[in-house]
């Protein structure tokens, strides 16, 4: 018995050799099962349209254009004069009610982040589309069109916040890390040149027209949108109208059809994440009890419609308990979950292409053209037309009526306000908080103390 | 492929080579140990009786000098029987007394009487892991406990077991709620980040992974999650070390950081088979509550509420004071929601014996405790532990094997009752309606016990086994290997069923939902080793080399379910019409290191330790995957020196040394890599991806350099005993993520950041045997440690993320606040210091006041006492620490307060503790009340002096033989002396279900 232990030493030296010897490479392991290497990320279809999507569920769930208390929509709205918040700090819309932000302000920092972090996703995708092997150059162009869609609507957003700004196209964290600011005129430049190369990469339109991804039209509405900021008319008319004029694909709804799922006036919409699921704003801005628990519709926004407009009787709600009113936005209508989902939140939609159009036609004397524009959309809210003459009258109209038509989406009424230099005018009387210099927002602190490139603050803050 | 983890680990190759060849071989050489038969003599049997004096000593190991496999043990009465030659010795040896030498001289009735040996402890043997080294000529710091203690303890967790019992181990419980997890700290916090200070736990030899098995989707209720520490039955354990200084962790190198953790479990032990049966059962209750207002109080501060805010009518909201509710009713919610007894019973059974070749154990329990909140939660465990040890005739083969295995089913409320029953209105509403159903009373409250209704429930199994083989090769030369392995599975449900709403609301079975996680996770490692020992000259050379290969993979899977046709069908995920896929993911880590010792113990006066590891893990980039550690101790036992040896006090003096490097490599797995992660969310039809964050291919090590002196001495044969050290630990080389613009598209990179923690400290124990008599016994046991933890260096920090955290020169566990000055006699407002003038108090420049949570020193005093058959065992620990004390902010609100705010600013000229009340209009108040929470004024003294556990036990004087019957009674937790007034003052955070103190009665029986 006793002898054959000597077997154990041999059994014990085989074991050791075959594990030490089978086990080189002992210490390297394999991807775990979740995750993929970037450069196998942009060698499939597939998966490099995974990369791409997710950008667009990262854009609706967090940053400048997420739907609910945390998006401009509201934000934006509570720093102009669209919403009304609750007066309690511990509301996430307190400080931007109070045009009281800081440069620590959680929310503030959040737009910065989110962006930068959906920008770099961009940028990943351009790169790894540019470097891939096995895509086609049709796929290469839509993905790379997208990304960089992507990456001109966020820098477009992000500098009309906070005035000067990187402009990030690189991945490489060494040099973004000590990026500089670069001017707001040369960022329109280059989100013009984002834009312009996008439309010609970009598919003409979805192939499922569901419309949740941007197409040519998509690009040339934001385009339009960019050249106005710009004040160059010309081309905002001309981009315009290149989305205006494919009517058979794009068509003003009734008043209460505009954010269904089946309007035709959706350019570029953000799907909801879950089947049944409809939008964040929806969620957020309805209420069916009073006082309200975080915001409300500003009365006085709501007392400057025409009584016959039916945009005040279609997407603004009242409720009333005894003596006391609140309004909320009501363009989105469910507030919850519907079998199926009814409702994806709107980005870019034909209504504001006919306003950028009137505006760009009317700064380019072209008045006849400028009313025509203004009264589709008078008139597709039940309204009569214009009764505007001069040009600065139309243009007043036109402003009057992008207020009326384009409340409460993505702080349309902030950059109105602010690219017509009516800002202090407008708010001064009615917003005790509001300085010249809430123009911008504060860049945020943790961006100052970790790139010094990008000081000064702004001023104010 | 990687072929330079190899190269570089050439050494140790050649090395295994040498020694698989010389192993093969040597058998042929080894020489034939043949067994003469020794009975040469005539031989008798010689029986009687062994006690120390008065009482039988069981389990005495009784052998016949110079004759092999004679050794016997006498019973559990003491009594023995031998079979020798008139002429033989005996050695009679039992562990605590002093080894007797008997002659027998043709005796055959022979009665001995040890004499207790108070200098024994020199002579336990103490677990230092891959070797274990005698009490007396050990070079590392150690600190031990034993079945004794543990045995003693009423508790189901292992941490539990260790508090208040060890110098340099802090360890705080998180939560009530059995099943919930221990913040430990072994001599301080070294990492910068909160997650990478774990020690490492080895149970039998095999690494046993404490990091979390629940998901934050599921274990809502519990704090920093459930550790699978909960799977260790403690009744298992026979001890624990933990290891504490460089040259006891440099041995395990990467993961030795934070201290070790070695786990023993019970052994088989030779001679009769024995069965031990024991019972017990008890109950539980909260320690300590806050006291709250009742509902005069409250009524009263809600109406001057809105007298100080200017408000002559009540809101419709404002239920409890505007005529809705009854403002005469009182419910103590913490006692309706927290009072209640819980329930424990446990069974335990063990089967033990063997003969001198094969010995085995092999038991089985099972631990049942219901908890202190409202309806049917309990918890279970259940389990069995084998062990079984065989060595071959001539002693030259061994083979040992454990096993457990252990099932735990949790069922507990998915929210715990604290914070609810801290909040709600006294005069809220009852919680059933007349017929028993859940009371809404019309939509105006939210009935806690909605919460009965998500249930959260935990299943896990888990099973741990090692088998260590070894075999001298040569005279003094063995080799030996252990194989683990372990396998752990835990399923998680939480669900939320509509009928948590109120019905008002008009909720369906669409919008209930579950939240599910599976985790698993195994590992093997094998470690085979090579032991030479040899005695030179007058020296004793001790050289082990060994390797380690070690895997390690987790498997999850986290979903949820939203929207079933029925509640009835709600566990049923695939019932649910909104699938969502959290994680489904499979990490693998792998380990690898090649470790040695030597040891070299000259006359035991002057021993010198050397302990090195050579360590690679797949968690760091193929650059940076191996790195080496070491440490070398030095011991001086100056009592042995002739100048000293016949001295009459001092009977043990020990000076010892070490310095070394230890690391850690707690960051998670992959994290070097440049990867994308699926995000699980669908757009359009596409389940996304996304970057998983910046990488860094480059990271290395954290590096945790220990350096320690210490001093032992007994003194009056080791009756008193005293040690004290002094160690200073720094962890350099941080590996944290490190702060980046968000520019970058993260906010961090996971990198080495220059910054160093310090860790200093004196750890004293005080052990003395203040009688010990025939009957009456009592010795006591103090440890003491004052600790201090200090940032030492952090390049930039100012313009780091973390500069709001931490300050240079401070500990890590600092609260920066605002300097808080009290109620201002006029507004009634809080007032805080206004560090830069500025008229305003602002964030970050008036916030600079620094408070220290760190305890400043903590220990434990235990006392045995035992007079015949009667043995008592207390503990007390103890904490001199300040800690948060009980959030007041919303005085006036609805939201009940503890009593001590009814002393709060009324009118001009007041000068009271806390501010004005308001309703929430009064917006100075409300922004200084959310000032105060991040003040000096919220934090408080937290120390306390607690009686942990009490045992008392009692051996049933009975005549039977072989029958021993033991009855016992025990408490955990009982007594807490402490100025701190607002609940227990053994917390991490606030809102969580404070300890619980235990009474427990059992029985036990030995046959």
């Amino acid at each position: 018995m006793k002898t054959t232990y000597f077997i154990i030493p041999i059994i014990f030296y085989l074991l050791i050799i075959s594990l030490v010897s089978s086990c080189q490479s002992f210490v390297e392991v394999d991807l775990p099962k979740s995750q993929l290497t970037t450069e196998s990320v942009f060698e499939d279809y597939n998966t490099a349209e995974a990369a791409l999507t997710n950008i667009y569920t990262s854009i609706r769930d967090k940053g400048i254009l997420t739907g609910g208390q945390l998006g401009i929509s509201n934000q934006l709205g509570n720093y102009a004069d669209e919403i009304t918040c609750v007066d309690n700090p511990s509301k996430a819309s307190y400080n931007f009610y109070r045009n009281s932000l800081l440069p620590t302000n959680t929310y503030v920092t959040g737009y910065w982040n989110a962006s930068y972090n959906q920008i770099y996703a961009a940028n990943l995708v351009i790169q790894g589309t540019k470097s891939s092997k096995n895509l086609t150059v049709q796929q290469k162009n839509q993905l790379e069109g997208e990304a960089l869609f992507i990456r001109a609507l966020l820098h477009f957003y992000l500098t009309n916040i906070f005035g000067d700004i990187p402009y990030a196209t690189q991945t490489d964290y060494k040099q973004n890390s000590i990026i500089s600011k670069t001017s707001v005129d040369q960022v329109y430049r280059l989100v013009v040149t984002d834009l312009q190369h996008a439309s010609l990469l970009l598919r003409s339109k979805d192939d499922d027209s569901a419309r949740v991804q941007p197409s040519v039209s998509a690009a040339q509405a934001l385009l339009s949108r960019v050249y106005l900021y710009l004040k160059a008319y010309p081309e905002a008319s001309n981009s315009a109208s290149a989305v205006l004029n494919q009517s058979s694909e794009y068509k003003l709804e009734n008043v209460s059809n505009v954010f269904l799922i089946s309007s035709s006036e959706t350019i570029w919409r953000l799907q909801s994440e879950l089947t049944g699921q409809n939008t964040a704003d929806g969620a957020f801005f309805i209420f069916t009890s009073i006082p309200p628990p975080s915001v409300s519709l500003d009365s006085q926004l709501v007392g400057s419609f025409n009584s016959a407009d039916l945009r005040k009787t279609n997407w603004i709600k009242s409720v009333t308990k005894g003596s006391q009113t609140y309004f909320h936005s009501y363009k989105y209508k469910e507030k919850d979950f519907t079998a199926p989902s009814k409702e994806y939140a709107v980005v870019l939609r034909l209504a504001e292409q006919y306003l950028i159009r009137a505006e760009a036609r009317a700064y380019q004397g072209d008045l006849i053209g400028a009313k025509e524009d203004l009264n589709k959309i008078r008139n597709r809210a039940g309204l009569n037309n214009t009764t505007a003459v001069t040009q600065q009258e139309i243009l007043d109209a036109i402003h009057l009526e992008r207020r009326w038509e384009l409340f409460t989406e993505y702080g349309h009424r902030f950059f109105d306000l602010k690219r017509s230099g009516k800002l202090d005018s407008s708010l001064n009387g009615i917003k005790p908080g509001w300085n010249s210099s809430d123009a911008l927002f504060p860049l945020p602190q943790t961006e100052l103390t970790a790139n010094p490139n990008l000081r000064p603050q702004n001023t104010g803050y | 492929m990687n072929y330079f983890s190899f190269y570089k680990g050439g050494k140790e190759l050649y090395c295994l080579i040498f020694m698989g060849i010389i192993s093969c071989i040597s058998p042929i050489y080894a020489k034939k140990n043949t067994c003469l038969s020794s009975s040469l003599f005539q031989q008798h049997a010689i029986h009687g009786a062994v006690t120390d004096g008065t009482s039988p000593l069981p389990g005495v190991t009784i052998s016949v000098k110079n004759k092999l496999n004679s050794a016997v043990i006498s019973d559990y009465n003491g009594q023995y029987s031998i079979t020798a030659s008139p002429s033989d010795t005996l050695i009679v040896s039992f562990i605590g007394f002093k080894t007797a030498l008997i002659t027998v001289k043709g005796r055959t009735l022979l009665n001995i009487i040890l004499q207790y040996d108070t200098t024994v402890l020199q002579e336990v043997r103490v677990n230092a892991g891959y070797y274990s080294v005698k009490e007396s000529e050990r070079t590392g710091s150690i600190a031990r406990i034993t079945s004794k203690e543990i045995e003693n303890q009423p508790v189901t967790n292992v941490m539990a077991t260790m508090q208040g019992r060890m110098a340099g181990v802090n360890i705080t419980q998180r939560t009530g709620i059995p099943g919930g997890s221990f913040d430990i700290k072994i001599r301080g916090q070294n990492s910068i980040r909160a997650d990478g200070n774990s020690p490492l736990y080895i149970i039998d030899g095999v690494p046993y992974s404490s990091d979390i098995i629940s998901s934050s989707l599921t274990a809502t209720a519990f704090p920093s999650g459930v550790n699978p520490l909960n799977n260790i039955n403690p009744d298992n354990i026979e001890s624990i070390e933990v290891l504490k200084d460089a040259d006891a962790t440099s041995i395990y190198g990467s993961r030795g950081a934070n201290g070790v953790v070695l786990i023993t479990t019970k052994k088989g032990k030779k001679g009769k088979t024995s069965f031990n049966l024991l019972a017990s059962t008890g109950f539980g209750n909260v320690t300590k509550l806050p006291k709250l207002m009742n509902t005069e109080q409250y009524i009263k501060m809600r109406k001057q509420a809105f007298i100080n805010d200017g408000l002559t009518e009540y809101g419709p909201y404002d239920y409890d004071v505007n005529g809705t509710w009854d403002q005469n009713r009182y419910t103590d919610w913490q006692k309706e929601l927290l009072g209640r007894t819980s329930q424990t019973s446990d069974f335990q059974g063990t089967v033990n014996g063997g003969s001198e070749n094969t010995q085995f154990l092999i038991s089985g329990n099972f631990h049942r405790e219901t908890t202190v909140f409202p309806g049917e939660f309990f918890y279970k465990r259940g389990g069995g532990h084998i062990n079984l040890n065989h060595h071959s005739d001539d002693n030259k083969f061994k083979i040992s094997f454990s096993g457990s295995y252990n099932v735990q089913d949790n069922n507990q409320p998915s929210f715990d009752f604290t914070n609810e029953a801290r909040y709600l209105a006294p005069n809220a509403p009852a919680v059933y309606t007349s017929d028993g159903q859940l009371n809404w009373e019309n939509s105006t409250w939210e009935n806690p016990l909605r919460n009965l209704e998500s249930k959260y429930e935990s299943k896990t199994n888990d099973l741990l086994a090692n088998t260590l083989i070894s075999y001298e090769i040569w005279k003094d030369l063995t080799i030996k290997s252990s194989f683990g392995f372990t396998s752990l599975d835990t399923k998680e449900t939480r669900i939320i069923p509509s009928t948590m709403a109120d019905p008002a609301y008009e909720a369906t079975s669409d919008d209930s939902a579950i939240f599910l996680n599976d985790t698993k996770r195994s590992s093997w490692i094998i470690e085979p080793q090579i032991n030479w020992s040899k005695n030179l000259g007058a020296g004793k050379i001790d050289i082990l080399a060994g390797a380690t290969f070690q895997s390690q993979k987790t498997e999850r899977i986290n979903l949820s379910g939203i929207g079933f046709t029925s509640n009835s069908l709600i566990y049923n995920i695939a019932a649910a019409k909104n699938i969502r896929i959290y994680t489904d993911d499979e990490t693998l880590y792998k380990y690898q290191a090649f470790f040695g010792r030597l040891n070299y113990n000259w006359k035991q006066r002057y021993i010198v330790n050397l302990t090195g590891r050579r360590d690679g893990s797949s968690r760091f980039g193929p650059r940076n995957q191996f790195a080496n550690f070491g440490a070398a101790g030095i011991a001086w036992i100056f009592s042995k020196e002739t100048f000293l040896e016949n001295n009459r006090w001092l009977s043990y003096g020990k000076i010892r040394s070490s310095y070394g490097i230890t690391g850690s490599d707690q960051i998670g797995d992959y994290m070097f890599l440049d990867t994308y992660t699926t995000s699980g969310k669908i757009y359009n039809g596409v389940t996304g991806v996304q970057p998983t964050r910046l990488f860094n291919r480059d990271f290395g090590w954290e590096t945790n350099k220990k350096i320690e002196l210490a001093l032992e001495l007994g003194f009056l044969h080791d009756r008193i005993y005293v040690t004290g050290a002094i160690y200073k630990n720094r962890s350099s080389n941080q590996l944290v993520g490190i702060p980046l613009p968000a520019t970058t598209g993260f906010t961090s990179l996971q990198s080495n950041l220059d910054a160093v923690v310090e860790n200093t400290g004196l750890e004293l124990t005080l052990r003395t045997v203040n009688i010990s008599g025939k009957s009456f016994n009592w010795s006591t046991n103090l440890n003491l440690t004052f600790a201090k933890n200090k940032l030492v260096d952090f390049p930039s920090l100012q313009t780091s993320t973390y500069s709001q955290q931490y300050r240079i020169g401070q500990p890590l566990n600092i609260n920066l606040l605002y300097n808080f000055k009290g109620v201002n006699p006029q507004t009634g407002i809080y007032e805080f210091e206004d560090l830069n003038d500025d008229g305003r108090i602002t964030f970050p420049d008036d916030r600079q006041a620094v408070v220290d949570l760190n305890p400043k020193y903590y220990g434990g005093i235990q006392n045995q006492i035992s007079y015949k058959n009667l043995n008592l065992d207390f503990l007390f620990q103890f904490s001199k620490q300040k800690n948060r004390s009980y959030p007041v902010s919303g005085a006036g609100q609805m939201l009940n307060q503890i009593d001590r705010l009814t002393d709060s600013w009324m009118q001009p000229g007041d000068n009271s503790f806390h501010q004005i009340y308001t309703t929430g209009y009064n917006n100075d108040a409300l922004n200084a009340d959310s000032l105060y929470s991040q003040s000096t004024g919220a934090i408080t003294d937290a120390s306390f002096i607690r009686l942990k556990n009490i045992s008392l036990t009692y051996d049933l004087p009975l005549s039977l033989k072989g029958l021993k019957c033991k009855i016992m009674l025990q408490g955990q937790n009982l007594l807490t002396f402490t100025k701190y007034k607002d609940g227990d003052p053994e917390f991490i955070s606030y809102g969580y279900l404070p300890p619980l103190k235990v009474i427990n009665t059992g029985i036990q029986l030995t046959f």
